[in-house]
C-alpha cells in the first residue's frame, strides 16, 4: 500500500533547512469549542504532502497535541485510552525512564512543561525570517482571534552564525530513508526504513502495523513528537575538555572523541586524525559510513562517542539497530557563547529537540534509556553519553586507544533538560475530525 | 533488590517481574497443548544437538546469563525461567529480528494461546503467562553478562601473560619498582599468587 502522503503533515518529514529559523508556540485550551475553533482556523496553515527534496525552499507550520490537550478538545474517552501508555502519562511521568534526575528533574522545568495546561504544540521552520512570518501568519491570526485558547510558552530557534550547534559542532546531518517518500536518507549504505516505523497505518520494520489510536481516522497518518527544551552548558564542556588536555589540539580532539563528529560535520570514522571541512560540508559524504568493517572497536570513532550512541548503524551492539531509529530535528535558541569563553555568562542557550517517530516508547524511550543513560549495549555498562548524558560530576567516558583505553572521569552534566512533552502529530483528515467533534 | 515497577531503566516500567543489580528474572508457565510433549521433547532434544547454535543465538542476544525449560505436571505444563540484562522487554522486540525468536517460535508454539514470536501482542501474551518472583538475588549483581566476557577475556589474557618468562623478568626490573608498588598492581599480583 502506497503512502497518502498527502494526508502527512509535510513537517513530520520535513528535514532542516540550514539556515533556519523558527518558533515553537505552546497553546492551553480552556474551552473544547474554542479548542475546535482554533483548530478549524488553524487548518489552513498546515500543509500535507511531500516536502521538498531541498529543504531550503519551504517553510512549514506543524500542528501537535499532547494528551491533555486531545481531553481538551473532547476527544471521546475510549478513543483517549487507546493511545501508548507513554503518551498517556506524558514525559514528565517518564522522567526515570528517561534520565531526567537532578537538575533534570520535572520538578525544576520551566512552566508550562509538565503541568497539564501544555494543550497544543504549534511549530514553524523556514530557511528565513520573512518565509517564517508567512508560514506561521495564520497560526497567529487563528489564535489570536480565538478568545479560550491562550499562548502560555514560545521559543524563537535560530541557526548560530557559526551554521553550528552551541557547543560548536554542525548538526543535523544525519537522517534517516523512508520508504515510500521518494527522499534518500543521509547514509547512502542505510537501507530506507518501512514507513511504519515513523507514520503510523503502515507496517513497521517488524511487519506489524504500530499500535494506532482510535478511531482509525484519527490515528491514520499521524505520528509521534517528542519535544524537549535542553539547556546547553557551553562553559562547563570547554571546562572540562580545557582541564583534561595540555594542548588546543588535543582539546579540539578530545571534543571530536566525545561527539564522534569534528567541528566541521566530518565523522572520526572517515577522518580519524584531523577535521576535513570539506568532507564535513559535502552531503554525499559525511554521513556515507558504517562501523563494523572499519571501526569494530572504536578507535576511530568511540562506541560511547555521542553520534555512534544516538545511531549505532551496523556496530556489533546488543539488540538491533534499525528498530531503533528516529528522525532527529535539533534547532538552537539563545546566543552563542564567544568562542573562548570559559566562564558561564548566565545567558540560557541550547536547542529544541524535536524527535519524531511511530513508537515512543520502542524509539525515544529506548535511544535515551540504553544508548544515551546507559552503556550496556556497547559493553559499557552504566556510562553515559558524554555530551547528552546526565552525569552529575561522577561520569566517565571510554576513548579506545593503544596501548591502553583513556578513561576520563568526574565528568558532569553538560546538557540540563528544562521542559518536555510527548505530542501525537496527526494527518490532515484527523485534523478536520477533531474539528468535527460533537458533545 | 527491587520490584520490576521501580526498575528506573525500563522503557516499561509497569512490567512485573524482579530485579537484582543489573539482572531481571522471568519465569512463565504455560499450558502444552493436548499431545504435543513429545513434540516438545523433540524441540528440546534438537535445540541440546544444535548447542553451539543456541549458544551463537545467545551471543547474537548478548543479555541473558541463564534460561531454562521444564516440561511438568505429567507433560501438561511448560516452565521457562531466565535471567537477563535490563529489563525483560527492553530488547524483546529486537530479540525478534534474531536467531534466538526461531526458538522461541519451535518451543512455544506447542502451548496454548502463543500468538508467534513477531505477533505485536506476544509481550502481552508471555506477561499473562508470567509468574513474578518473590525472591531473586545473583551474586554478581554488577555484571552484566558482556562484562562478564570481557572479564573472561581479560582473565585469561592474563594468566597467559603469567606463564611468560618475560613477566618474571619485569617483576624483578627495578625500572618497574614504582608501578609495582601501586595498590592496582599489588592487587594484580595478589590475584596472581594463587
Amino acid at each position: 500500500m502506497g503512502l497518502e502522503i498527502d494526508d502527512i503533515q509535510s513537517g513530520a518529514l520535513h528535514h532542516r533547512p540550514a539556515p533556519y529559523v523558527g518558533k515553537f508556540l505552546v497553546l492551553r485550551v480552556d474551552d473544547r469549542h474554542a479548542g475546535r475553533a482554533l483548530l478549524r482556523r488553524l487548518l489552513p496553515a498546515v500543509v500535507g504532502g511531500l516536502p521538498s527534496a531541498n529543504p531550503n525552499k519551504d517553510a512549514w507550520a506543524g500542528v501537535a497535541f499532547t494528551y491533555h490537550g486531545l481531553r481538551a478538545l473532547g476527544v471521546p474517552q475510549a478513543s483517549l485510552d487507546s493511545f501508548p501508555l507513554p503518551f498517556r502519562q506524558g514525559m514528565a511521568a517518564r522522567a526515570d525512564v528517561l534520565g531526567d534526575v537532578g537538575e533534570s528533574d520535572p520538578v525544576h522545568w520551566e512552566p508550562p512543561f509538565g503541568t497539564p495546561d501544555v494543550h497544543i504544540v504549534v511549530s514553524g521552520l523556514s530557511p528565513d525570517a520573512a518565509r517564517l512570518e508567512k508560514a506561521l501568519e495564520r497560526a497567529r491570526a487563528a489564535y489570536r482571534e480565538t478568545p479560550g485558547v491562550e499562548v502560555i510558552w514560545q521559543q524563537d530557534v535560530h541557526q548560530l552564525p557559526t551554521g553550528r550547534t552551541s557547543f560548536g559542532f554542525r548538526d543535523g546531518i544525519s537522517y534517516p530513508g523512508i520508504e515510500g517518500t521518494g527522499i534518500p536518507g543521509s547514509n547512502p549504505q542505510e537501507a530506507p526504513l518501512k514507513a511504519g516505523e515513523f507514520i503510523l497505518g503502515y507496517p513497521d520494520e517488524t511487519g506489524n502495523l504500530p499500535p494506532m489510536p482510535q478511531p482509525e481516522v484519527l490515528g491514520r497518518n499521524g505520528t509521534y513528537l517528542a519535544v524537549r527544551k535542553l539547556h546547553t552548558k557551553v562553559a562547563a564542556w570547554r571546562q572540562y575538555l580545557r582541564a583534561n588536555t595540555t594542548s588546543l589540539d588535543e582539546e579540539a580532539r578530545l571534543a571530536a572523541k566525545m561527539i564522534g563528529r569534528w567541528p566541521s560535520g566530518a565523522p572520526l570514522t572517515l577522518s580519524p586524525d584531523q577535521d576535513d571541512p570539506a568532507l564535513g560540508t559535502d552531503p554525499h559524504r559525511n554521513n556515507d559510513f558504517l562501523y563494523r568493517e572499519n571501526d569494530d572497536r572504536g578507535f576511530k570513532c568511540p562506541a560511547g562517542a555521542h553520534i555512534r550512541r544516538a545511531n549505532p548503524r551496523d556496530a556489533n551492539i546488543i539488540g538491533a539497530a534499525r528498530l531503533h531509529r528516529i528522525i532527529r530535528r535539533g534547532t538552537s535558541y539563545g546566543p552563542p557563547l564567544p568562542e573562548g569563553v570559559l566562564e558561564d555568562d548566565g545567558a540560557d542557550r541550547g536547542l529544541v529537540g524535536t524527535f519524531i517517530g511511530a513508537h515512543l516508547d520502542r524509539q525515544f524511550e529506548f535511544i535515551k534509556s540504553e544508548w544515551i543513560n546507559d552503556g550496556n549495549f556497547i559493553g559499557y555498562s552504566g556510562e553515559k553519553d558524554p555530551v547528552a548524558g546526565h552525569h552529575d560530576g561522577t561520569g566517565t567516558v571510554t576513548i579506545p586507544q593503544k596501548p591502553v583505553r583513556r578513561r576520563l572521569q568526574n565528568l558532569p552534566s553538560f546538557v540540563v533538560t528544562r521542559g518536555g512533552e510527548y505530542c501525537f502529530l496527526p494527518g490532515l483528515r484527523a485534523l478536520s475530525w477533531l474539528t468535527e467533534l460533537e458533545n | 533488590m527491587t520490584t520490576g515497577t521501580e526498575a528506573n531503566r525500563s522503557a516499561q516500567p509497569e512490567r512485573p517481574g524482579m530485579t537484582d543489580g543489573v539482572a531481571s528474572e522471568f519465569t512463565v508457565f504455560c499450558k502444552i497443548k493436548q499431545g504435543h510433549a513429545d513434540a516438545l521433547r523433540e524441540v528440546f532434544a534438537l535445540m541440546r544437538d544444535q548447542s553451539q547454535l543456541s549458544r551463537d543465538a545467545l551471543r547474537e542476544v548478548g543479555t541473558l546469563h541463564y534460561a531454562r525449560h521444564v516440561i511438568f505436571d505429567n507433560d501438561t505444563r511448560l516452565m521457562f525461567a531466565s535471567e537477563f540484562d535490563g529489563s525483560w522487554d527492553t530488547y524483546i522486540d529486537d530479540f525478534a529480528t534474531t536467531s534466538i525468536a526461531k526458538n522461541f517460535d519451535m518451543v512455544f508454539r506447542h502451548t496454548e494461546g502463543f500468538p508467534g514470536i513477531t505477533d505485536p501482542n506476544v509481550k502481552d501474551w508471555f506477561v499473562s503467562q508470567q509468574e513474578p518472583a518473590l525472591v531473586f538475588s545473583g551474586s554478581y549483581p554488577d555484571l552484566t553478562v558482556s562484562q562478564i566476557w570481557k572479564d573472561q577475556r581479560v582473565n585469561e589474557s592474563f594468566q597467559a601473560v603469567l606463564d611468560t618468562p618475560e613477566f618474571q623478568a619485569a617483576l624483578d626490573n627495578p625500572a618497574n619498582a614504582a608501578l609495582l608498588a601501586t595498590p592496582a598492581f599489588q592487587e594484580l599480583l595478589d590475584v596472581a599468587a594463587s
